[in-house]
């Protein structure tokens, strides 16, 4: 069932957090809201749900118009940050609250219960009570609780930001396998990109209120907006080079860097400000456009190592390469980037 | 830090604390001593003290009576402001409703009024609604004086609740009514326990309210009945009094022995005294 | 109005009722009553009009009723008229003595209900029993001493018909003099500020608040919250649970045992008088030693509050910060003065804003010590109030004067609720509710 935001605004007392938004989410898709804290997307996620009221704007589930529908009567499942289980109930009876809710028989409850257990495999841990268990264990007690009822829409407010490190990668995994699984329409609402990117199959990336670009993880990577978006996604992060256009390239103030104009740019006026983004991975001693630093910083990631290079003018260029450059800190280097992959962005932060 | 000497400290205290030991000590001791008059030590073992409980003390009830009086009194005042506090306690918690803001202030300030003040204003209308000298009436009376404090402190239980259980409950279907029942009140439940005891032990011990307003023999507390004994100067027995005391304070000692840490908190987020 | 709206008003619905009619209500009226001259003579429920002697004399001199009428007021009368005679008819007598009454005493007036059954016993038809002849007389009575009114309409009535057109001014004037229940007035007040005694007390108070609270409530709460932390912890928690003994006991025991350890015989004399000290009652031997009691009594309790508090204000203090000042050679004295105490400026605070209050109000455990004795040495406001209005020995209850002394405590009282939302920082504790729908 797919999700339809029309132009919703939400005030609390006299602020504005969210101004006329619009989204869809279509049928089975998994859609991430993703932003820095503060920017509306659990905002939107409990307007979705039908916790805070829409002050502007509809909501529909299908073509069913929810916006005015009580929570209870939405049929939207919800997995919190906190996970959220009833501390006073056993694993069994938190999967099963919903549907003794609806009055459902004994039996028939015990029946689903067991199968959502098994859906989410802790069937073992049915008589334990929250406290009991792990953090992945509770994540996966509260996707089955919230899954139970057959919802049309699955909804998840930062699921992962309360596990460790490694649940955090099983958890990845297992909730896109559930949603994919269920077939579900799923929106995550989360500030890290990398759970965006490798979960969702879309990414709406919202800033103060506001939604700034919905794709595709990969077609939002390689082909961001505007320099928020840019910066958002990657980690490390991209480079950004504030150049001047001069004959057909642009380059920094004292040309310590000079990137060719691709065609579709060859228009622009002597003069012209551009921000250039060049993802770390793109600054690689092979690549052609050259350009001498001196290396300030060398982390070791294992698999990969992160540079720091510092220009002459000062500006700092990130660089990421697999283990193998036999070089210290104070060397000087002549390193190149690729520039069919350098990103252009105008005065005002738009992508060209 | 802690490995300093610290034996003058305790002898400091202990002579603080003198007064308190010995009286309590000989709480204890007389009640089934006898001393001969100026006395410091006892000299004699006896359980005639304890007649109080087997005989009438002059034209008085018996202590059984005063003793049901009391537990009536006290269990009746603590079921009120349980049931009224838990329900207040959450609207003002938790509840989006017109005027939330002066119902809370208000709680917020008679929480901390003197109620004693008012007990000449509470007779005169206790006698006008003609509940003088029943037990209902001094019940609804500590009930009500008892409730803003109550009120608060269950407020500030359900504000420890996490909002999203409450979030969860919802989209699980069920009401803010059956969340409140199912879900959140489950979560309080140390919260219930503890005003719980508070206010038995407060209605346990009441002595004003039930003097001025309920002190005829036949609805007499435990703290009256003792009262009206020790003043009456017929029978200047603190044997008996004192008999009469520890058995007064039986329920208190034992309630605070099993239920300590729970008190602890409560006594010491301002109470009356 | 959403659900969740009214479910919160129904969940506040109870507590609103029980509050209004049993607080609120007590502060309103608290304030209704100090303007009132109610009081044991009065009665509570209202009163009726009544001519009494007391009336008349009150009303010798008056301006505003004429003295004749005064006179007149005061005398009693009998008069044989046709009300009375048809009142005869009806009743259970017979019909030859109510004929022969009419014929011979018919118009006649009596200067007293006596005389007139002197003239029936005269009569040949007459009742036989003494009884029946007083009660054939008394319908005759006409006078309006001594006798009961409902309302200010019917005393009117009653009055005129006995003694002609009274003038309204001087209605007026009868009927609130005749008045027995009580009525509003602002005498309490001119009362309050011109009592000599009330003086003494006021000053009572402010000594004994100020003796408590410095002494033992901040004081000693102070000492016994920075010494049980030194402590090894099972002395610790022993000597804070020999503290809470007086406020987890009933005060009635709790002070029962003070007057214990200070009565004639009592444990104090026992242990003193070998030292050749003579027995007296120290609870009430003199002005002194009965202060010095009603404020251990009362300190003994307010102790353990600021113990509980200052303690736990204490652990709070993190213990890295006491390890590094015990590290850099602070003793415990300096420990004390430069980490500890300042640390507590805000629980003393609280503490003492609280205990002000608590102390001004509760007059419980004086009542039950020295109950304002010897003499009245040792009142204080609260006692006083209480006394006044709800148990004396002169036995004239003042419930009005009473009241008007409590307002100036349910004022003040008012006014440090005030302080309380201002120190208790009241917008942080009304956060908005998340759930909008």
């Amino acid at each position: 069932m797919d999700i339809r935001i029309e132009n919703f605004t939400k005030r609390f007392d006299k602020t504005t957090v969210i101004e006329d938004l619009s989204l869809t989410v279509r049928d089975g898709e998994m859609m991430a809201l993703l932003g820095p804290s503060g920017c509306g997307k659990s905002t939107t996620l409990f307007a979705i749900c039908g916790v805070y009221t829409f002050d502007e704007g509809r909501l529909f589930f299908g073509e069913r118009d929810v916006t005015g529908l009580a929570s209870q009567k939405r049929n939207v499942g919800v997995v919190f940050q906190s996970f959220a289980l009833y501390p006073h109930l056993t694993v069994a009876q938190n999967i099963g609250f919903p549907l003794k809710v609806r009055g459902e028989s004994r039996a028939e409850i015990d029946r689903q219960v067991r199968s959502a257990a098994e859906m989410v495999r802790v069937p073992e841990l049915l008589d334990r009570r929250p406290g009991q268990l792990s953090g992945g264990q509770q994540q996966r007690v509260a996707l089955a609780r919230a899954l139970i009822r057959r919802p049309d829409v699955l909804l998840m407010d930062e699921p992962l930001a309360n596990l460790d490190a490694k649940l955090r990668l099983d958890m990845r995994t297992e909730i896109r396998r559930l949603q994919q699984e269920t077939g579900i329409t799923a929106i995550l609402v989360t500030h890290d990109q990398v759970e965006a990117m490798s979960m969702c199959d879309r990414i709406a990336i919202m800033r103060e209120g506001r939604i700034l670009q919905i794709a595709a993880p990969r077609d939002m990577y390689d082909r961001p907006d505007d320099t928020f978006v840019a910066g958002f996604l990657g980690n490390p992060p991209i480079n950004f080079v504030e150049t001047q256009v001069v004959d057909g390239h642009c380059r920094t103030q004292r040309d310590t860097v000079r990137v060719p104009l691709p065609e579709r740019l060859i228009g622009l006026p002597a003069g012209a400000k551009l921000t250039l983004g060049v993802r770390p991975e793109f600054v690689q001693p092979s690549h052609h456009t050259r350009f001498t630093g001196r290396i300030t910083f060398i982390e070791s990631q294992g698999r990969e190592d992160l540079f720091d290079l510092e220009l002459e003018d000062g500006t700092v260029l990130r660089s990421i390469q697999s283990v193998g450059a036999r070089v210290g800190v104070g060397d000087a280097v002549e390193w190149g980037i690729s520039p069919h992959d350098v990103l252009f962005f105008d005065d005002a932060g738009q992508r060209l | 830090m802690r490995s300093e000497r610290t034996w003058p400290i305790t002898v400091l205290l202990a002579a603080a604390s003198l007064p308190l030991l010995v009286m309590y000590a000989y709480l204890i001791l007389d009640t089934f001593t006898d001393s001969a008059p100026g006395a410091v030590f006892p000299n004699r073992f006896t359980l005639e003290h304890w007649r109080f409980l087997t005989e009438r003390q002059g034209s008085r009830a018996s202590i059984w009576q005063a003793t049901l009086n009391t537990f009536i009194f006290a269990t009746s005042t603590t079921a009120l402001v349980l049931f009224i506090s838990s329900t207040a306690g959450y609207a003002l918690s938790r509840l989006a409703m017109p005027f939330r803001r002066l119902f809370l202030g208000g709680v917020l300030i008679l929480h901390a009024f003197p109620t004693i003040t008012l007990i000449i204003a509470i007779f005169l209308i206790l006698q006008m609604l003609g509940l003088y000298n029943t037990l209902t009436g001094v019940i609804l009376v500590k009930a009500s004086l008892e409730l803003p404090f109550g009120i608060w402190i269950m407020k500030g239980f359900y504000d420890t609740v996490p909002w999203e259980i409450e979030m969860s409950g919802i989209q699980d279907g069920a009401g803010r009514f059956q969340v409140w029942r199912e879900l959140v009140l489950p979560m309080v439940y140390p919260g219930i326990l503890a005003l719980g005891i508070f206010s038995f032990l407060s209605g346990w011990s009441e002595f004003i309210l039930p003097q001025v307003l309920a002190p005829d023999a036949s609805v007499q507390t435990l703290s009256v009945y003792m009262a009206s004994l020790i003043f009456d100067d017929q029978n200047f027995n603190f044997n008996l009094f004192k008999s009469v005391g520890l058995f007064y304070m039986i329920p208190v000692i034992i309630l605070y022995l099993v239920f300590q840490k729970y008190l602890m908190n409560i006594y010491g987020g301002g109470t009356k005294g | 109005m959403t659900r969740q709206a009214w479910l919160g008003f129904g969940f506040l619905a109870p507590a609103t009722l029980f509050v209004v009619a049993f607080f609120l209500a007590p502060v309103v009226m608290t304030g209704f009553f100090a303007f009132t001259n109610m009081s044991t003579a009065t009665g509570i429920t209202g009163g009726t009009y009544r001519i009494t002697e007391g009336v008349i004399s009150r009303l010798a001199g008056s301006e505003d009723v004429p003295a004749p009428l005064i006179e007149a007021l005061g005398q009693q009368q009998s008069v044989v008229d046709p009300t009375g005679l048809a009142a005869l008819a009806q009743g259970d007598f017979d019909a030859a003595f109510v004929a022969e009454l009419e014929e011979e005493l018919g118009g006649r007036t009596f200067a007293s209900q006596r005389e007139l059954e002197g003239a029936i016993r005269d009569l040949d038809n007459r009742p036989r029993r003494v009884r029946d002849i007083k009660a054939a007389a008394e319908l005759f009575e006409r006078s309006v001493l001594n006798v009961d009114f409902a309302t200010q309409a019917d005393f009117a009535e009653a009055i005129q018909a006995y003694a002609g057109p009274v003038p309204d001014t001087a209605m007026t004037a009868l009927a609130r003099a005749a008045y027995t229940g009580w009525s509003m007035t602002t005498d309490n007040f001119s009362r309050l500020f011109n009592s000599p005694e009330l003086g003494t007390v006021a000053v009572n108070t402010v000594f004994y608040i100020f003796a408590t609270l410095t002494l033992f409530n901040t004081g000693f709460a102070l000492v016994l919250a920075i010494t049980t932390f030194y402590l090894p912890s099972r002395q610790a928690s022993f000597f804070r649970t020999v503290w809470l003994l007086p406020r987890i006991s009933p005060p009635v025991l709790y002070v029962l045992l003070w007057k214990w350890l200070a009565w004639d015989t009592g444990f104090l004399n026992a242990v003193l008088e070998p030292l050749g000290v003579a027995g007296r009652n120290w609870m009430f031997d003199s002005e002194t030693s009965a202060w010095t009691f009603v404020i251990l009594i009362n300190g003994f309790v307010g102790a353990s509050m600021g113990m509980i508090i200052l303690s736990s204000a204490i652990r709070a203090i993190p213990q890295p910060i006491l390890y590094a000042s015990a590290v850099d050679g602070a003793g415990r004295l300096q420990q004390i003065r430069h980490i500890i105490l300042p640390q507590l400026r805000w629980p003393l605070l609280f503490i003492t804003s609280y205990q002000t209050l608590s102390l001004l109000t509760s007059f419980e455990y004086i009542l039950l010590s020295t109950d304002g004795g010897p003499g009245s040495t040792t009142e204080v406001w609260a006692l006083a109030a209480y006394h006044t209005a709800l148990r004396n020995y002169a036995g004239n209850l003042q419930y009005g004067y009473g009241a008007a002394m409590a307002l100036v405590l349910v004022v003040f009282g008012i006014a440090m609720s005030f302080v309380y939302l201002r120190l208790f920082n009241f917008k942080a504790l009304v956060g908005r509710p998340r759930i909008e729908q």
